[in-house]
């Protein structure tokens, strides 16, 4: 199993059933997989604040759901992040890629690198990074957490897990 | 017609429908009209209730959504129109009061206004239903019509700048209350569960 299929099998572990998203090249893997699920509702959005919207409408549903976005779509959608789910408690659970860390050689990504961290911890939204695949399985841990936290959480892939390692 | 005006005909016509209601004066006079737990009235977000919508709708396929939306917030994401028109739910229902200002805070006018036809843009972007409505009597004869047949349908309520909306005054819930509210009548209405065992 490669990672996007892990990552999808721990994601139907948690019941979801819609899945929103704006690709960065890292996660558009993963997202050609939910893509492809039938029983996953695949919503592409031009806007990834209409990501996070989406899956929190779908929380009144009843229906369980995951934004998938890149690091630097997360930091666009920060204000709808805290005027909306921070301020109704509404709980979303966010696959991000984790953009600008040491081993991603992209000078567009060095700001997300370096600030996004502390923007989350700002906003006091849980997050979790997962660099190994063993830490693929903490996803339904993770998605009750969010469920328990009432508020956005963020579930970091890093460019090891994705990508593969530079150095070992 | 006025923002007020619209949106008691509206509310007249909702049946059964569940409404997401955009911050601003159009989610005030819903409120007014309405009084309905069955609504849910974004504090934030401005330019996303649409996508809530939408998120609700395809979760909820079954029910009849109407999104309340106003012309400021769409102005603010117009890209919802292309999510919309390829999910092209049919059970969702698009209002946007447009009364070309920015009335909370005093009137400012829109970007653009009076020029740009909301309508053109939702049918440019794939959907095909779409209409505009500027007085009460054209909207008791084609909103029955409109309401009953599939979606995603887009419906423009043109309506004249009223300063006396401020005095509206906006849903009496806070931010957890309104998430409470909402989640309880979407489980006693239609069975479903959107919190767990915990009330989480």
């Amino acid at each position: 199993m490669d990672v996007s299929e892990q990552i999808h099998a721990e994601l139907k572990k948690c019941g979801v059933r819609l899945a929103a998203s704006l690709p960065d090249d890292w996660v558009a893997p993963l997202i050609r997989r939910l893509d492809a699920d039938n029983d996953i509702r695949h919503v592409p959005v031009g806007r990834e604040s209409e990501a996070v919207m989406v899956a929190s409408g779908a929380f009144f549903g009843g229906v369980r759901s995951v934004a998938v976005i890149g690091n630097t779509g997360l930091l666009t959608c920060t204000g709808e992040l805290a005027t909306l789910n921070l301020r109704h408690q509404i709980p979303v659970f966010c696959i991000v890629s984790m953009r600008g860390s040491i081993d991603d050689h992209q000078i567009y990504q060095e700001v997300q690198g370096r600030r996004t961290i502390p923007v989350l911890q700002a906003y006091d939204f849980p997050y979790r990074v997962i660099d190994r695949p063993e830490e693929i399985g903490c996803i339904p841990d993770a998605y009750q957490w969010c469920r328990l936290q009432k508020r956005p959480f963020i579930l970091f892939l890093t460019r090891a897990l994705l990508k593969g390692r530079r150095w070992s | 017609m006025i923002a007020k005006e619209a949106i008691r005909v509206l509310a007249a016509h909702r049946g059964d429908a569940i409404a997401v209601c955009a911050l601003g004066v159009a989610a005030n006079e819903w409120w007014d009209a309405t009084k309905a737990e069955d609504c849910f009235q974004m504090h934030g977000a401005m330019g996303f209730a649409a996508s809530f919508a939408l998120g609700l709708a395809l979760s909820l396929p079954n029910v009849n959504i109407w999104i309340i939306n106003s012309d400021g917030s769409l102005c603010m994401n117009p890209g919802c129109l292309l999510t919309e028109a390829a999910q092209a739910p049919r059970n969702l229902k698009h209002f946007v009061i447009d009364n070309q200002v920015y009335q909370t805070v005093g009137a400012v006018p829109m970007v653009n206004a009076g020029r740009t036809d909301y309508a053109g843009l939702a049918r440019a972007a794939g959907i095909a239903s779409t209409h505009t409505i500027d007085n009460v009597p054209e909207m008791e004869k084609q909103l029955p019509r409109l309401i009953a047949g599939p979606g995603p349908t887009f419906v423009v309520l043109r309506v004249e700048p009223d300063p006396s909306h401020i005095n509206t005054p906006p849903v009496t819930y806070e931010g957890p209350e309104m998430k409470y509210r909402f989640g309880r009548a979407l489980e006693k209405r239609f069975g479903i569960s959107v919190f767990n065992s915990s009330g989480y």
